[in-house]
C-alpha cells in the first residue's frame, strides 16, 4: 500500500509492505548478530551467561557462529537489497540533506522544550544524518564480515595486514552499530516521537500527528492524491480522487 | 648464496625425506628460503624411532623447546588482577620446570603409553604439541586475529595481540593453548573485567623457520624421529613409512587435517584407549572432526548474500515498476 490518507481512521500510510519487511530483515538479524557477536568473545562463561535458562548454549562458539552466518545472511541480503532497490526506484527521502545538521540542532533542542520545531517533511533531519551513518556502519560490517567469512572457510592463512584490518573494523564497527542501536532505541523512548512507533509496526501513524509534526509531507500527500486536470464530468473527477502517490515513496527509517 | 642456516635445514630436516620419499615422489631437495617462508610445510613424527630420550632427564626436542623459548614470557604481574566475577587465575609462573604436560612455558612433552600388543608390554613414546591444523579453529575463531595461520603452516600466536580469553583452547579439539595469567595487553586495558592474560602454544619455532632454520625439536632429535619438509613430500613419506612398517597416521584427516603426521606401528585406537588423559595431557581419539565444517555452507551462502540482495531487488523492483506502469496505463485509458 502506497502512502495515503485514510481520513476516516485518522490515519495516513506512511511505510508500504516491503519497507516494513526491510526494517524488520534488518532489525531482527541486527539484533541476533550483536547478541552472538557478543557471544563470540569468551564472556559467557565468565560472566554465568551460560547459567541463565535458554541460554546454556552461549559458551559454544560453533554453536554462536552458525546463529551468527544465519542472521547475516538474512541481514546482508536485507541490506544490499534495500540500497539496490530503492536506488533504482530512485527513493531518496532517506539521504542526508544541506542543512540537516543545523536544522538537526534545531530539532533535538526543541525535543528537549528548547524552541520550537520547525515543520518537518516525512523525515525528520537528525532521522536522515543517522540513516546515513548506520548505512555507512552496516556496510562497513558486511565487508569486513564478508572478508572475515571468506577467511574462515577458503583461506585461513589469508594475508595477516588484511585479517587484522578486517577483524579490527569489525570489532570497532560493531560497538558502533551497538551504539547507533541505543540511540535508535533512545529516540523512540522520546515522547514527541511515541505517535511514529505504531508505524514501523502498522505501516500507518496518525494523521492528526502527521498534521502537527509532518505538515510538508501531508501537504506533498495530499498534492499527489489531488485529481489531475481532466475532461471527465466533475462527478466522475471526485470518483478518481483515491490518494495514489506519483512521487515514489521513500524507504523506511534505520534499523 | 645459501646461507649456514639454510644448508641446515637441509641437511638436518629434508634430507631423511629426499632419501625415501623425495625418491618416490621425484621432488628435488626444496629450495629452503621458499619452504621456509610460503611453501606450505608439513611435520612427521615417527613414533617406532622415538624413545621418549630413555638416557636423558629431559627429552631432548623437549629440552630444545625450553631452551628456546625460556625468555618468551614476560615478568608476571605480582599480585595477578583477580578476575571478575569468575575469579580464574591460572599461573604457571612458579612450575615453569614442568616438563611431562604442556603449559605455558612448555610447548611440547613426551607421553609414555603403556600397551599390549600380543601378550607382550610395549612402551610408545609420543611427542606431543600443537597440531598445526590446516583450517585451524583456534585461529579462525581469535576475536582479535591474534592467533593467526602463517603461509608456512605454522598456527602463531602474537603475544602482544592476545587477551588470554581461553576460547582458542576451548575450540581445539586437543585443548593445547595454555594461559598465563598476568601477563599480556588485557594488563592495560581492563583486567579485572576482559581478558585474563596470555595463551601460549607451539609456533612451529616460526622465527627460526623464516630464518630458514628448523623447529628446535626436529633440529635437537638424536634419532631424527621429528622431520620437517614441504606437505606433499612429508605426507608421501607417511605414507611410505606406515606401508613399511604396517602401520597408521594420524593427523592426516583429523580435524580437517593437520601440519603433523604421526607414523606409528600401534593403532591410535590402542594408543588412545591405553593413554591417561589429564589436563594439559591431550588425547589422541581418531577421526576428531572440524566442528566449524558444519558452519561452512551457511558461511558460503553468506558470501553469496549481496549477490542475493541484488537479485531479489532487480526482480521486485521491475515487478513493482510494471505493475505501476499497468496502473499509469489503465489511468490514463479511463
Amino acid at each position: 500500500m502506497s502512502e495515503k490518507i485514510l481520513a476516516e481512521k485518522n490515519l495516513i500510510v506512511r511505510h508500504r509492505r516491503i519497507e516494513l519487511i526491510e526494517h524488520w530483515a534488518i532489525a531482527i538479524s541486527g539484533l541476533a548478530l550483536l547478541v552472538t557477536g557478543i557471544f563470540e568473545l569468551p564472556v559467557a562463561k565468565r560472566y554465568y551467561i551460560i547459567t541463565v535458562p535458554g541460554l546454556g548454549w552461549s559458551a559454544d562458539f560453533i554453536t554462536s557462529l552458525y546463529i551468527h552466518y544465519a542472521a547475516a545472511l538474512v541481514f546482508t541480503a536485507a541490506g544490499i537489497f534495500h540500497l539496490v532497490y530503492h536506488g533504482l526506484r530512485g527513493e531518496r527521502g532517506l539521504m542526508p540533506q544541506k542543512g540537516d545538521t543545523a536544522a538537526s540542532i534545531v530539532v533535538i533542542k526543541s525535543l528537549f522544550g528548547f524552541g520550537k520545531e520547525p515543520p518537518m517533511h516525512k523525515y525528520l533531519p537528525e532521522q536522515r544524518l543517522a540513516y546515513a551513518g548506520m548505512v555507512f556502519i552496516m556496510l562497513m560490517l558486511v565487508i569486513s564480515g564478508l572478508v572475515k567469512t571468506y577467511k574462515n572457510i577458503y583461506a585461513p592463512d589469508m594475508s595477516l595486514p588484511v585479517v587484522l584490518t578486517a577483524t579490527w573494523v569489525h570489532n570497532i564497527f560493531f560497538i558502533l552499530f551497538f551504539l547507533a542501536f541505543l540511540s535508535h532505541m533512545g529516540a523512540i523512548a522520546l515522547r514527541p516521537n511515541w505517535p511514529m512507533i505504531r508505524g514501523i509496526f502498522t505501516g500507518s501513524v496518525r494523521l492528526d500527528y502527521a498534521r502537527h509534526r509532518h505538515p510538508l509531507w501531508v501537504e506533498e500527500v495530499e498534492k499527489a492524491a489531488a485529481p489531475r486536470p481532466t475532461c471527465a464530468a466533475p462527478e466522475e473527477a471526485a470518483q478518481m480522487t483515491e490518494v495514489v502517490q506519483e512521487s515514489p515513496p521513500e524507504p523506511p527509517e534505520p534499523a | 648464496m645459501k646461507s649456514p642456516l639454510k644448508s641446515q635445514i637441509s641437511r638436518r630436516s629434508f634430507i631423511q625425506i629426499t632419501a625415501g620419499a623425495a625418491a618416490l615422489t621425484g621432488l628435488a631437495l626444496p629450495k629452503v628460503a621458499t619452504a621456509a617462508s610460503d611453501t606450505s610445510l608439513s611435520t612427521l613424527i615417527d613414533l617406532s624411532l622415538c624413545d621418549g630420550c630413555a638416557d636423558r632427564e629431559i627429552p631432548a626436542c623437549v629440552s630444545a623447546c625450553k631452551s628456546i623459548n625460556k625468555d618468551k614470557i614476560p615478568p608476571v604481574a605480582d599480585p595477578i588482577p583477580e578476575p571478575w566475577p569468575r575469579k580464574t587465575i591460572e599461573d604457571w609462573s612458579k612450575k615453569q620446570s614442568v616438563t611431562d604436560r604442556l603449559t605455558p612455558y612448555n610447548f611440547i612433552y613426551v607421553q609414555k603409553v603403556e600397551i599390549s600388543e600380543d601378550d607382550a608390554k610395549k612402551t610408545v613414546f609420543i611427542p606431543r604439541r600443537c597440531m598445526h591444523c590446516d583450517n585451524p579453529p583456534c585461529a579462525t575463531i581469535c576475536p582479535f586475529s591474534a592467533n593467526h595461520k602463517k603461509a608456512n603452516s605454522a598456527v602463531v600466536i602474537n603475544q602482544n595481540q592476545c587477551f588470554g580469553g581461553a576460547k582458542c583452547k576451548d575450540v581445539c579439539p586437543w585443548e593445547i593453548p595454555q594461559r598465563q595469567s598476568g601477563v599480556g595487553i588485557y594488563l592495560h586495558v581492563l583486567p579485572g573485567f576482559m581478558g585474563n592474560g596470555v595463551m601460549y602454544k607451539c609456533d612451529l619455532c616460526h622465527d627460526r623457520l623464516v630464518q630458514g632454520r628448523a623447529p628446535g625439536c626436529i633440529e635437537a632429535c638424536p634419532r631424527q624421529a621429528l622431520l620437517i619438509g614441504p606437505k606433499k613430500a612429508i605426507e608421501e613419506e607417511a605414507r611410505h613409512r606406515a606401508a613399511k612398517m604396517n602401520g597408521y597416521i594420524y593427523g592426516k584427516d583429523e580435524n580437517g587435517g593437520t601440519a603433523t603426521l604421526y607414523v606409528s606401528p600401534v593403532s591410535f585406537e590402542k594408543l588412545d584407549a591405553a593413554m591417561v588423559k589429564k589436563p594439559g595431557q591431550p588425547d589422541m581419539k581418531t577421526s576428531v572432526q572440524r566442528r566449524m565444517q558444519s558452519t561452512d555452507p551457511l558461511g558460503k551462502a553468506v558470501l553469496a548474500s549481496p549477490l542475493l540482495g541484488v537479485a531479489a531487488a532487480g526482480v521486485l523492483g521491475w515487478f513493482s515498476k510494471r505493475k505501476e506502469q499497468l496502473k499509469k496505463g489503465e489511468k490514463d485509458n479511463v
